[in-house]
C-alpha cells in the first residue's frame, strides 16, 4: 500500500529483526556522492567454523572440539560469546536483536551502492585472542584467520584486510607481519589489544613492533567489552553490567596502551610507525594527551628516550570516530577535535554490520566545514592505509 | 478592555492526511508517513492508533521499523525491585535500541520526548492531524 496526496507518502512497513542497515548510506548517498568515503572499521563473519581448514595438526584436532561447544544456543565457534558474553547473558533482554553477522555477500552488496570507497576489514571473532592465556593457541587462531582472510576476501574492489596477530606471542606475531605485509589488499596489522599483559609498550612486543616498521605496515588497535577485562587492564569483577564494562572498556584499555606505548619511546625507536586507535570513541584523547604532559613536567626523567611531549606524539595517532559519543551541540564535534589536534587524524568507522555501528547520520549531524568532513569521511584513512583515491 | 485571542495555533486549519482504510491498518500494522520532510510513523497498536516524529534523534534511524514489546521498570511504584512492563507498547528502535512509550513518544531513560500527532477516524479512513 502506497498512496500519495498532497506531496504525501504513506508507506506500509514492517518491524525490522535485524538493526536497519545502509539506509543511512542511502540517505546521505547524493550528497556524499563526490566525496571519498572509508570505512575504517568493517567486520564481516569470521567464526571459527572457517578457521578449522586452515588448521593443523592437534590444533585441528583441538578446533573439532571447540566447534563442538555450544554457548548461548547458537552454533559453538563464537569466541566471543565464549569467553565475553556469557556472564550478561540475555541482559539486554531481545533489545535490540543481536547483529546478524555480516557475509561476504552482504558486504559486496553495501560496496556495490557505489557510495563507499574503500572498507576495511577488522577481526570480530579473534579480537579476544590478547587474552587467550596459551600464546601458541592464540597464534595459531590468528595464523588461520589471516590467511582465511586472504584467501576469501583478496581482490575485491575497494575491500582492503587488517590482518591479526597475537601478542602474547610476538615472535609469530613478527612472522605473520613478514609472511603476509607485501600482499597489495593487506593495509594494516590490527594488535588486539584487551587483555594484553604486561601493556604493549613492553619490550616484550618490540619484535612485533619492529616487524610492521620494517614493512611501513600501519598498526591498528582495536578492543573488545567484557569478561575479557578480567585481566589488565579493568576487573570486570568490580561491575555488575555489561554497559559499565563496554563503556569503560574500550577508552581505558586504549588509554593505557597508547600511554604505554609513548612512555616506552617506541615512536621514536620506530619513527615511521602509524597508529590507529579504533572502536573506543574520541572524547577521552584530550584528556590523555594533557594528563600525560602534565605528569611530564615531573617525570621526564623516566622517559628519556622522548624527544617530544606525549602529546606530541599521540597526536599523531590516527582514530575512529567509532563509537561517537553524542555530544549535546552540534559544535561540540569540532571543538573536540580541535583539543586533541585530530583534523588529519580523525577517521570515520562505522563497525558495519555490528549492533553498536554508527551511522553515517551520527557524523553528519555535526556541524563542519566540507574540508574537515571529507578529511574525515575518507582522506584521512586513505593516508593512514597508503590507500589511492577512487574518485 | 480587548477580549482575549485564542493562540493562533488554535485558530490554524488543521491539515489532514489520509494514512489508509482501517481495513488496511489492522491491529499490529504500521505505516510510515512522509510529508516534505516531516517522516511520522502511525502504528495500530491493539486497535489504537498512535502516530510519532518518525525519526530516531540519537542517529536518524526509521522509527516505523522498530518492534513494539516490553521493557524493564524499576521505580518507587514497584518499590524499586525490577519489572517487566508495558508489554507491546515499547517502540525500539531498529538503530542502537533506543525505547519509546508508543502511546506518548516519551523515551525510557532518557529526559526526551518525541513529537506525537492526533490520529482520527472518518468514514472507514484513519486521518492524521498535523
Amino acid at each position: 500500500m502506497a498512496t500519495e496526496n498532497q506531496n504525501v507518502t504513506v508507506q506500509r512497513v514492517e518491524p525490522s529483526f535485524n538493526p536497519v542497515q545502509d539506509e543511512d548510506l542511502d540517505q546521505y548517498g547524493r550528497e556524499l556522492q563526490d566525496c571519498t568515503i572509508v570505512d575504517v572499521d568493517v567486520h564481516v563473519d569470521d567464526t571459527l567454523m572457517f578457521m578449522f581448514d586452515y588448521m593443523d595438526g592437534h590444533y585441528r584436532k583441538r578446533m573439532e572440539t571447540v566447534l563442538q561447544a555450544d554457548f548461548k544456543g547458537e552454533p559453538g565457534n563464537s569466541l566471543r560469546n565464549m569467553i565475553a558474553h556469557i556472564a550478561w547473558l540475555g541482559s539486554s533482554y531481545d533489545k535490540p536483536p543481536r547483529a546478524k553477522l555480516a557475509t561476504k555477500e552482504d558486504l559486496l552488496a553495501r560496496m556495490e551502492k557505489g557510495i563507499i570507497d574503500y572498507s576495511i576489514l577488522f577481526p570480530s571473532e579473534l579480537l579476544p585472542i590478547g587474552y587467550l592465556p596459551e600464546p601458541k593457541w592464540a597464534a595459531a587462531l590468528a595464523t588461520a584467520y589471516n590467511q582465511y582472510m586472504v584467501d576469501a576476501y583478496q581482490n575485491l574492489d575497494g575491500v582492503k584486510i587488517a590482518i591479526v596477530v597475537a601478542p602474547q606471542h610476538p615472535q609469530r606475531a613478527a612472522e605473520e607481519i613478514d609472511l603476509h605485509a607485501g600482499h597489495p589488499d593487506v593495509v594494516s596489522v590490527c594488535i588486539p589489544d584487551v587483555g594484553v599483559n604486561p601493556p604493549i609498550g613492553d619490550e616484550k612486543y618490540w619484535p612485533m613492533f619492529e616487524a610492521a616498521a620494517r614493512h611501513d605496515l600501519p598498526i591498528s588497535f582495536h578492543g573488545i567489552e567484557a569478561l575479557i577485562h578480567d585481566n589488565y587492564p579493568l576487573r570486570v569483577a568490580h561491575f555488575h553490567t555489561l554497559m559499565q564494562v563496554n563503556s569503560m572498556g574500550f577508552p581505558f584499555t586504549s588509554m593505557l596502551q597508547i600511554m604505554s606505548v609513548v612512555c616506552a619511546g617506541i615512536p621514536v625507536r620506530f619513527p615511521n610507525l602509524k597508529f590507529a586507535i579504533l572502536e573506543a570513541g574520541l572524547t577521552w584523547m584530550p584528556f590523555i594527551m594533557y594528563r600525560l604532559d602534565a605528569a611530564y613536567l615531573r617525570y621526564r626523567t623516566e622517559m628519556p628516550a622522548l624527544e617530544k611531549k606525549p602529546s606530541d606524539y599521540i597526536r599523531d595517532w590516527y582514530i575512529g570516530t567509532h563509537e561517537l559519543e553524542a555530544l549535546p551541540r552540534r559544535g561540540d564535534l569540532v571543538r573536540l577535535i580541535d583539543l586533541y589536534q585530530g583534523h588529519d587524524t580523525t577517521m570515520w568507522a562505522s563497525d558495519w554490520p555490528h549492533l553498536e555501528r554508527d551511522l553515517i547520520a551520527g557524523l553528519m549531524r555535526y556541524d563542519m566545514d566540507d574540508t574537515l568532513r571529507r578529511k574525515i569521511l575518507g582522506e584521512n584513512a586513505l593516508r593512514f592505509f597508503g590507500l589511492a583515491p577512487r574518485k | 478592555m480587548t477580549t482575549a485571542q485564542p493562540p493562533a495555533r488554535q485558530t490554524r486549519q488543521r491539515r489532514k492526511i489520509t494514512v489508509a482504510a482501517t481495513d488496511d491498518l489492522p491491529p499490529g500494522a504500521r505505516v510510515e508517513v512522509q510529508t516534505g520532510r516531516a517522516v511520522i510513523a502511525v502504528f495500530n497498536v491493539d486497535g489504537e492508533y498512535y502516530a510519532l516524529f518518525g525519526r530516531c534523534p540519537h542517529q536518524s534511524a526509521p522509527l516505523s521499523r522498530g518492534r513494539l514489546q516490553g521493557t524493564v521498570i524499576c521505580n518507587a511504584e514497584t518499590c524499586w525491585e525490577t519489572e517487566w512492563a508495558f508489554d507491546g507498547e515499547i517502540l525500539v528502535c531498529p538503530g542502537h535500541g533506543m525505547e519509546y512509550h508508543v502511546k506518548s513518544g516519551e523515551a525510557i531513560g532518557y529526559d526526551l520526548k518525541l513529537r506525537t500527532y492526533e490520529v482520527v477516524v472518518e468514514e472507514g479512513q484513519v486521518i492524521l492531524l498535523l
